[in-house]
């Protein structure tokens, strides 16, 4: 039972490889599928659709993805994109910084500052009050969904915040700055894939993923690392908040409704492990893009919306399956 | 089978993982004896219950019950025939109450399987007052003191006709007075009921008071069975420990120097009860103790895994203040847990990962950025320093290297650290021979370099091998202390089991 593993025949090889790069190559095959069967695909319009809508989940999956290594997750950030959008457009359009030149930077500031604070609560509730995150997400999502529509019905008369300055939706991709947020979301996914492949601090959180009793013995910061990734998440859900209020050119406090079955869905089907303690932020890209193939994709086929669920649904399940085949068999790790 | 036996064991014999845990045992219990189960940890008294119980299976000899063959395949068959197994974690739902514990699988029930309540706390009664429960039918068990709970749950194996009832280290968690009562029972089902009891004890004068027959078990053989009448304790604990010193232990030439590690009235909970200890500088110090005497609680503590409630420690001089593993690893010193598997390894990392584990963070160069090369040298010096049988440790999973493999990745992780004080609980539990005498090696070599050992085990044996001096535990308290000069197997265990008397 006890042998060693380093499974060196080719088929071995290229069953581990398979395995452990299935999105990449899942993402392929549908790219192909793709350009061949769905009519206006290879479009220029068409394929700087798809660039825009993945950057839509990109940065908000990214910041999930810690929270997962770490056998988390994290409703709220959803809600932060709700509450980013309304209290960052109030800033911009309705608070006494508005109409000034501080207007714009305030409220990216407020936007990602909520970010950060929600984060915070989570981290304290998870560390301090050791709620399992499931909770103490679903807490945070829902007080922040509340607060979100509350206080637009106080500042706007229809359920937006609209009057935000022009110059701000730059970052949502208008007036020719088509590529500004891809280059946003790809800057802040490479600098998440840095964090936790080159830092001390990226070690921290998959050792803590795979074994928080080891790590402490160890000698590592556990609690600091799992609040730390919990603030993370948040503000990469903050960032989320300053892009999707750009595009959408408004505060919402509907933003975010029924997006997160998408940015899970990426990052499961992107191969990072819901027990934590394997995946990557690489992996998360791809599951982003493949999400967004596949939505683009069945709306160019023009197949029912419901079937996209499942199909979603039946793809998570494959991803877990694998996830746990592949634990159980000796592979080459990452 | 004579008239008079309930139950034969012949020639019992159990491995595990290629490792033979029980030798041909041969045992008779008599119908309405108390028969005393004595031995070491690891001599084979769990495992020989577990295969009486229809926990594991035996791999030969044969057991027979009243007579007939006897082959349990569960515990559920076990039960059914009439052994009855109180453990130490008993077996009660501490929300339910007195009377659905006792008719737990066999609720009695009327139409469209409605609980007949008042049918069954009537007969729960009955019950409670033949044997003397202290309780109400209807008190919730969690609301109970131990001594009453454990007496429900001997009510419950009665009521199922039991012939024999198992009794593993049932005082530990008594009182005196609940001891007394538990005692007054155990007569009381024997003499009356006429059901014999096997009693599990380390406590040996519980033992000489209880038992009709005393059975002692050493690595896996039955070593002696006898009337109580002609055993003394002295007798009991020669045979328990009795062995010639085989193996052979690596010696090393060292210096010891002065104190360097002290603890003052460590307490934590009932486990640890205020232990005091001095180590010196390339000392290797033996902690020893049966289960139960709080050798890993305590160590625990004093690396702050567990917190403890009270307690003063000096490292080199300085008060520790705060007790972390952080804390600790940053004056110098390095655990070694007890399970590995949960506490020491990263099982489904690379090997590599596992090395550096500890000493990653003073491996990193610009905002944080972990040195690649010298994490990859450092693991390689390690996997070379201590003969770590790996292919390629960047891939390699812990999970795939055998346990020796294993604990010397662990020792690994710790000793590039050069620490100067080393807690190891159990570090050669599950290792094979070549490699535990590789451990030892590693040991003497840190002691000679004026490192701190203190080295918690089970083994005797090894104990004796490597210390130069041995800490005996008992009842979370250090009851004696021996030199190498005065180390005696006998004297030893009989320390370890309370030491009182001689």
């Amino acid at each position: 039972m006890d042998t060693i593993t380093a499974r060196t025949s080719t088929l071995g090889r290229l069953r581990s490889f398979v395995l452990s790069e299935s999105i990449l190559l899942l993402l392929l095959l549908m790219f192909g599928a793709a350009a061949l069967f769905a009519p206006g695909f290879l479009s220029l319009f068409n394929i700087k659709n798809l660039l825009l809508q993945s950057v839509d989940i990109m940065v908000i999956s990214v910041g999930m993805t810690f929270v997962l290594l770490n056998g988390g997750i994290d409703f709220s950030c959803v809600a932060v994109l709700a509450m980013g959008s309304v209290f960052g457009a109030w800033t911009m359009a309705r608070s006494p910084v508005a109409n000034t030149f501080l207007a714009i930077p305030a409220g990216i500031l407020m936007m990602v500052g909520i970010g950060l604070v929600v984060g915070a609560i989570n981290g304290l509730s998870v560390v301090v009050l050791k709620m399992p995150s499931f909770i103490a997400t679903l807490a945070t999502m829902m007080v922040g969904s509340g607060v979100a529509v509350w206080f637009a019905s106080l500042v706007a008369e229809k359920a937006s915040i609209i009057g935000l300055p022009e110059s701000f939706f730059i970052l949502g991709g208008d007036q020719g700055y088509i590529l500004l947020p891809v280059v946003i979301a790809v800057a802040l996914a490479l600098l998440a894939h840095w964090l936790l492949s080159t830092t001390l601090f990226g070690r921290w959180v998959y050792a803590v993923g795979t074994n928080p009793r080891a790590a402490f013995v160890s000698g590592m910061p556990v609690k600091r690392t799992v609040f730390l990734l919990m603030v993370l998440s948040g503000l990469f859900a903050g960032v989320q908040s300053v892009l999707a209020t750009a595009r959408n050119q408004a505060g919402i406090p509907s933003l975010g409704d029924r997006v997160f079955i998408d940015i899970v869905a990426s990052i499961i089907i992107g191969g990072t492990s819901v027990f934590g303690g394997s995946g990557s932020v690489i992996k998360t890209v791809y599951g982003v893009l493949f999400i967004t193939l596949l939505n683009n994709v069945v709306n160019l086929l023009g197949i029912e919306w419901y079937v996209i669920s499942l199909i979603k649904g039946v793809l998570v399940l494959v991803a877990a399956f694998i996830d746990v085949f592949s634990k159980r068999v000796d592979l080459v790790q990452r | 089978m004579p008239a008079d036996d309930v139950l034969t064991l012949r020639n019992i014999t159990k491995s595990f993982f290629g490792a033979q845990v029980l030798h041909g045992i041969n045992l008779a219990v008599r119908r309405g004896e108390v028969l005393g189960l004595v031995g070491e940890n690891g001599a084979g008294k769990s495992t020989l219950m577990n295969v009486l119980g229809g926990v594991v299976s035996r791999d030969g000899g044969s057991m027979e019950l009243k007579g007939s063959p006897f082959e349990p395949t569960s515990p559920r068959d076990a039960l059914k025939a009439g052994i009855a197994f109180i453990h130490q974690e008993l077996s009660l739902f501490s929300n339910l109450t007195v009377a659905e514990n006792i008719f737990i699988d066999e609720l009695p029930t009327g139409p469209l399987w409605s609980v007949q309540y008042a049918q069954m706390r009537a007969k729960a009664q009955e019950y409670i007052d033949a044997f003397g429960v202290e309780a109400t039918p209807v008190t919730k068990i969690g609301s109970l003191p131990m001594g009453v709970r454990q007496t429900v749950e001997i009510t419950k194996a009665v009521i199922k006709n039991a012939e024999i009832i198992i009794f593993d280290e049932p005082t530990t968690s008594l009182s005196q007075k609940e001891k007394e009562s538990l005692f007054k029972l155990i007569d009381r089902l024997h003499h009356e009921y006429g059901i014999s009891i096997i009693y599990i004890s380390h406590i040996l004068e519980d033992v000489f008071a209880l038992c009709d027959r005393i059975a002692v078990l050493r690595d896996g053989s039955l070593v002696g069975v006898d009337d109580r009448a002609r055993l003394d304790k002295p007798a009991v604990i020669r045979m328990m420990v009795g062995r010639d010193l085989s193996q052979v232990y690596p010696k090393v030439e060292k210096t010891i120097g002065d104190v360097v590690y002290e603890a003052r009235d460590v307490v934590q909970g009932r486990a640890v009860r205020g232990v005091s200890l001095e180590l010196r500088a390339g000392e290797i110090v033996g902690l020893f103790g049966l289960m139960g005497a709080g050798r890993t609680e305590l160590v625990r503590c004093l690396f702050g895994v567990d917190r403890m409630e009270s307690g003063q420690i000096t490292f080199r001089g300085r008060k520790l203040r705060s007790i972390t593993p952080e804390d600790c690893i940053r004056q110098g010193m390095a655990f070694v847990t007890e399970d590995r598997r949960q506490e020491g390894l990263f099982m489904p990392k690379p090997v590599k990962d596992n090395l550096v584990a500890v000493g990653l963070r003073h491996m990193t160069g610009l905002l944080g950025m972990v040195k690649r090369p010298q994490e990859t040298a450092e693991a390689a010096k390690a996997v070379g320093d201590l003969g770590i049988r790996v292919q390629h440790p960047e891939r390699q999973q812990a999970k795939s290297l055998s346990g020796g493999n294993q604990q010397k990745v662990v020792l690994g992780k710790w000793i590039s650290q050069q620490p100067t004080m080393f807690i190891l609980d159990e570090p050669t539990r599950g290792v094979d021979v070549g490699a535990k005498h590789e451990i030892y090696e590693i040991i003497n070599g840190m002691a000679k370099k004026g490192a701190t050992v203190l080295f918690v085990s089970s083994e005797m044996e090894e104990l004796m091998g490597v210390c130069d001096r041995i800490l005996v535990m008992h009842g979370g308290k250090i009851i004696g202390a021996l030199e190498r000069s005065e180390y005696h197997q006998e004297r030893i265990m009989h320390l370890a089991l309370g030491g009182r008397g001689s």
